[in-house]
């Protein structure tokens, strides 16, 4: 028998699976070196380093492919659910905006919070997928393409760097690490990804070479 | 026209009444309630099912309404057994109002839908009914005008005397008609001038279901009334222990927590009084939710029940049986199942020698399958509505067999039978499982406990994780062929929790010179019960991929094969007791042969196979179509061809025939109720798979063999035969054979994680 | 106090308001017409329209339903001839029933957002209501007979 934990996360919010590809923007600015943020390339810590930069992705790279990530960002149109990572009963898909078609779209089932119970829809006031324009797959990326992915202001919802680092902030981010009752939250925790996020955007956005 | 003496006549009787205000109500009587007094206890249900009918009211202002008799559960009997009344009275069938009767066995007959039953056994009796009544209203007329009866004609609910031109509505002649005696014979009508039988009707409650009104159990109200749940153990062999209900009570909306015993230590059950549990955990409160949501405060201890006793009445007294504690799992069963196959087993039919054919074989060919236990999944989850009071108990809800259950709540209640009323609502699905009233006795004394009226509800995780499944089977089938591929010996071994699924006298048995077929079975604690041809639908999965195999490896044609060997059975048929008709069964086969377009070029883009079955006395056969659909196997299409003599009612049957392919692909891909330590693994729809709209074929085309043979049954024969053709065709999409159930779980397949081994439990 | 419009009609209910859409429009309100099946969104029978969108009320608090308008299969129509009732009755698609009005509340925001869907549209749109009678080539041939009927009204 389940429990019902109703908790309502102030910070809740929409993206959050999306957020994870939209951190990613900030290699494609390393590359261009458009919008390096001058304050930030000041301090000391933030002095590109290819080898702490990878590494930090290391951990990154472990939490986007966790199911609570990656499940909504899965290879095809229909998303992954459980932590197996098995296609979505039911079968919803994509649809443009990413959030789902006609009778199915996400809200019908995904409330603004977590369901109570095991196997019930957990929530968020924005669960959806990345759109159909830009779909930041997750499932099925090496740890390199998914850096470069990251990285590329074009295939990253269009975050420039300091967006990247705003978005690991996001709420719906966060909510990865609260899935509702049976959901594994990602290997490691929440404040750790954040930092390990930072790290490797602020030290240059390396990509690991595989 | 056919004469008919009443079927009914030895021990019941047609009985005219007149109404109150005047007007007909005709019924057949099973003795009158009156000639029973004092021998209730005696009479249960009647030895000759076929023998009881429903009844037909006429009022002066020409209402004609016609009750129907069985439980509806989606079979249609609602529309079609009416369908039968009117074509006998000749009724205008869109005046008719249908009503669902009340349980009464004595003037209703046997009230119980299963083992596809309905309409064969409504048959008779419901054309009797028809007929008589029609009688009469002519004899009233004849006498009304002084004309002879020959002279007059019914139609449409009107009687006409053509040569003076004057006619009267059955209404009108209604209260006459009540005062003449009942025919002991009547006229049936012959087949060929059916006018509303075997012409498609509109289901009497399409309406009333697309536009939401309350029709099933679960939309029973009454004032006052509260909701119940019970809370039973996490898995099978485990027993309540000890509970906290402090928590629970304090929820809003909660009235009571407590524990009940089903039955009593001695209660000898009858054979649908199949439980899990005995001891009940009971929340009662204000709204459904209210009390699902204080389920979840209490705080339970549960302990290993052990083994158990039960007793289970019997003509020659009562049986004990002992139930085995073991929290069994889905691999230790498999195991043991393969273990309990090599040992020897009991013999249920032996013809020729098969010892000495298999010795003698240049080859021998043997196949194992198995299926899991699966779920019933009715739509409408287990539930019904109880009032319960000293002097009397009132209960509706959806069940299939109100006459079984009866008697056991007269024992569990010590009420008398006619002091307890069983109201019939619409079932949201049955296939089996509302014929085991568990549920019923629940209710009631929950409601005679709390002495008020209640409503039993199982969640969707109550009544998927609480038994009744279809068993877990196996089979090993064996073939020897000699030199020359000529099949010279056959034999089934088949054995399962809690029972085998082997018809050691249907098909190939009487075809086959030397064969043998036994049986074995291995006791638990996981109860089972009816599903949809319970037996049939696992061992026709086996026997007709088996068929498929064997037809390979002797060179022939899959249907061409069991056409010659129908052919034997019916020319030279091997021992006793084959329980089918050759000519039947291979009039299936060649119709769906035919209408398949079997072996034409033009359908070589498709996997075909093909399967065949007899069961509940009607004949089905399936050719189904696979085609690679992003590199998952999809059934695109279906032919089927039927005979169960007479169709009532054909596109009713025609949906039910469909529904049965897709059930069957469904289960055949997609069904399985695994466990781990004694704990079913599945408990809702995310983790029972059901087949879904995507998943279902393009076209099912569904042909009846055309015949003027009595009806026999639908609800289950289109159902077994689907497995095995789905079976072959996916052997011929993905060149694997599939000998285990579910088959979907084995093929490899794009983007899927999920492991096996992990779900098995 | 949540108060709510359902088909049409306003309602203020004294309840918890984290009881489920389903619950409170069975229990409470008593229009059953809209089924429990599994209460975790997986079957489809106690889809309503909440804004017009096809919502499960098994998993669909009351609190978020407040205010709004909710539409249920008894108020689909006035006189329960909406296309896709007439299509279902004259295609006699039911077998049992039960899953019946939560597949015509889907089938409703399909036609609503696609006047003439295609069978692909329709296996999108229907997904998610389990039929376990199987009536689902009847469901889909019943849409676009709907689909025809809305486009020449």
């Amino acid at each position: 028998m389940g429990k019902a934990p109703v908790r309502k996360l102030a910070f809740q919010h929409p993206k959050f699976l999306i957020i994870a590809a939209l951190a990613g923007l900030v290699i494609g600015l390393t590359a261009n070196g458009l919008n390096y943020d001058k304050q930030i390339r000041k301090t000391a810590t933030n002095r590109p380093d290819s080898i702490a930069s990878v590494a930090a992705f290391g951990k990154v790279y472990k939490v986007l492919k966790s199911p609570r990530c990656m499940n909504c960002h899965p290879a095809g149109n229909i998303p992954l659910q459980g932590d197996d990572s098995h296609l979505h009963t039911m079968s919803p898909i994509r649809g443009k905006d990413g959030k789902g078609v006609y009778a199915m779209k996400c809200a019908n089932c995904h409330q603004a919070t977590n369901s109570p119970g095991v196997g019930t829809p957990p929530g968020n006031p924005n669960w959806a997928l990345p759109p159909e324009d830009m779909k930041m797959v997750f499932q099925g990326k090496s740890a390199r393409e998914l850096a470069l992915q990251i990285m590329d202001y074009k295939r990253n919802g269009h975050k420039n760097k300091a967006q990247l680092i705003a978005h690991a902030r996001d709420t719906l981010v966060k909510a990865g690490w609260n899935m509702g009752d049976g959901r594994k939250p990602p290997p490691i925790a929440y404040k750790e990804f954040v930092a390990a996020w930072d790290e490797w955007i602020n030290k240059g956005g390396y990509a690991p070479g595989k | 026209m056919n004469q008919s003496k009443s079927t009914t006549s030895r021990r019941s009787f047609l009985k005219s009444t007149l109404l109150a205000g005047g007007g007909l109500m005709i019924s057949f009587s099973w003795l009158s309630k009156a000639g029973l007094a004092g021998a209730l206890s005696e009479h249960t249900l009647p030895a000759e099912w076929h023998g009881l009918t429903g009844y037909i009211k006429i009022t002066p202002d020409n209402i004609i309404k016609i009750l129907n008799p069985n439980p509806e559960f989606g079979q249609n009997v609602m529309t079609s057994l009416p369908m039968i009344v009117a074509e006998e009275l000749e009724a205008d069938w869109k005046k008719i109002i249908v009503e669902m009767g009340p349980h009464d066995n004595i003037k209703l007959g046997p009230q119980f839908t299963g083992g596809s039953n309905s309409v064969r056994m409504y048959w008779k009796p419901l054309r009797e009914a028809g007929a008589a009544a029609r009688q009469m209203l002519l004899q009233a007329a004849a006498q009304t005008w002084g004309v002879p009866i020959t002279e007059l004609s019914a139609k449409d609910g009107l009687i006409t005397h053509t040569t003076s031109g004057r006619s009267a509505t059955y209404g009108s002649l209604a209260s006459k008609a009540a005062t003449l005696p009942v025919p002991t014979e009547v006229k049936l009508k012959e087949a060929k001038d059916f006018q509303i039988v075997r012409h498609s009707q509109k289901n009497v409650e399409g309406e009333k279901v697309v536009s939401g009104k309350p029709l099933f159990g679960l939309d029973y109200r009454q004032e006052g009334m509260l909701y119940a749940m019970i809370q039973h153990p996490p898995a099978f062999g485990m027993k309540l222990q000890s509970f906290d209900a402090a928590a629970a009570l304090q929820m809003p909306g909660i009235t009571d927590v407590f524990k009940l015993q089903l039955y009593a230590e001695d209660f000898e059950q009858g054979g649908f009084d199949t439980r899990t549990f005995n001891d009940l955990l009971v929340v009662v409160g204000k709204t459904t939710w209210e009390v699902m949501n204080a389920r979840k405060k209490l705080v339970v201890q549960w302990a290993a029940a052990g083994d158990s006793k039960d007793f289970i009445a019997g003509r020659n007294g009562k049986r004990e049986v002992i139930v085995p504690g073991a929290l069994e799992s889905t691999t230790t069963q498999l195991a043991d199942m393969r273990e309990y196959a090599r040992k020897p087993s009991q013999e249920l039919r032996k013809d020729g020698d098969p010892e000495t054919a298999f010795k003698n074989a240049a080859q021998v060919i043997e196949r194992t399958y198995t299926a899991p236990f699966l779920a019933h999944n009715c739509m409408e989850p287990m539930n019904f509505f109880a009032h319960v009071t000293s002097e009397k108990a009132l209960l509706a809800g959806p069940l299939q067999a109100p006459g079984w259950i009866e008697p056991t709540l007269s024992k569990l209640l010590n009420l008398p039978p006619e002091k307890i009323e069983i109201q019939m609502t619409r079932m949201g699905g049955g296939f089996g499982r509302r014929a085991y009233g568990h549920y019923l006795s629940e209710a009631a004394l929950i409601s005679k406990r709390i002495n008020a009226p209640v409503h039993l509800v199982y969640s969707r995780e109550d009544d998927m994780t609480y038994g009744i499944y279809r068993p877990m089977y196996t089979a090993t089938y064996r073939a020897a062929l000699d030199a020359n591929k000529n099949l010279i010996g056959f034999h089934v071994k088949g054995g399962g929790i809690p029972e085998h699924a082997v018809h050691a006298n249907r098909f190939p048995a009487g075809a086959i010179d030397n064969y043998l077929a036994e049986g074995w079975s291995i006791p638990s604690n996981i109860t089972i019960g009816a599903f949809r041809a319970p037996r049939s639908n696992f061992i026709a999965a086996a026997e007709q991929s088996f068929l498929d195999e064997l037809a390979a490896a002797m060179g022939k044609d899959p249907i061409d094969l069991r056409l010659e060997l129908l052919k034997k059975a019916k020319d030279n048929p091997v021992g006793k007791n084959n329980e089918y008709d050759a000519d039947r069964y291979a009039g299936i086969l060649k119709l769906v042969k035919d209408k398949s377009g079997w072996g034409k070029p033009e359908n070589k883009k498709y996997s075909r196979g093909v399967a065949a079955y007899f069961c509940h006395n009607s004949y089905a056969a399936h050719v189904v179509d696979i085609v690679m659909k992003n590199g998952f196997p999809y059934v695109e299409r279906v032919f089927s061809a039927i005979d169960c003599g007479i169709v009532i009612n054909p596109d009713a049957a025609t949906n039910m025939v469909e529904g049965a392919v897709i059930d069957g692909i469904g289960n055949a891909f997609f069904g399985r109720l695994s466990h781990k330590g004694g704990a079913p693994v599945q408990n809702n729809f995310n983790n029972y798979r059901i087949i879904r709209h995507s998943e279902a074929p393009q076209k099912i085309e569904v042909h009846f063999i055309q015949n003027d043979i009595d009806p026999t049954g639908l609800g289950e024969p289109p159902f077994p035969p689907v497995f095995g053709a789905v079976a072959n065709a996916l052997f011929k999409a993905t060149n694997k054979r599939y000998y285990d159930q579910p088959f979907y779980e084995q093929i490899p397949k794009p983007g899927n994680t999920l492991n096996i081994k992990q779900k098995l439990g | 106090m949540i108060k709510l419009n359902i088909n049409n009609k306003d309602y203020e209910l004294d309840i918890d308001p984290n009881m489920p859409l389903l619950w409170a429009l069975r229990d409470v309100i008593g229009l059953v017409g809209t089924k429990y099946g599994c209460g975790v969104a997986q079957c489809g029978a106690c889809v309503v329209h909440l804004n017009g969108e096809a919502v499960r009320s098994c998993v669909t608090k009351v609190s978020r339903a407040a205010g709004q308008s909710v539409v249920t299969i008894e108020g689909l129509s006035p006189n329960h001839d909406h296309p896709l009732q007439q299509a279902w009755l004259e295609l006699d698609v039911s077998q049992c029933g039960y899953c019946q009005a939560g597949q015509i509340m889907s089938a409703a925001v399909l036609l609503k957002e696609n006047k003439n869907p295609t069978d692909r549209d329709i296996e999108l749109a229907m997904e998610g209501n389990i039929c376990r009678c199987g009536t689902y080539l009847r469901i889909r041939k019943a849409i676009h007979l709907a689909a025809a009927i809305q486009n020449k009204d």
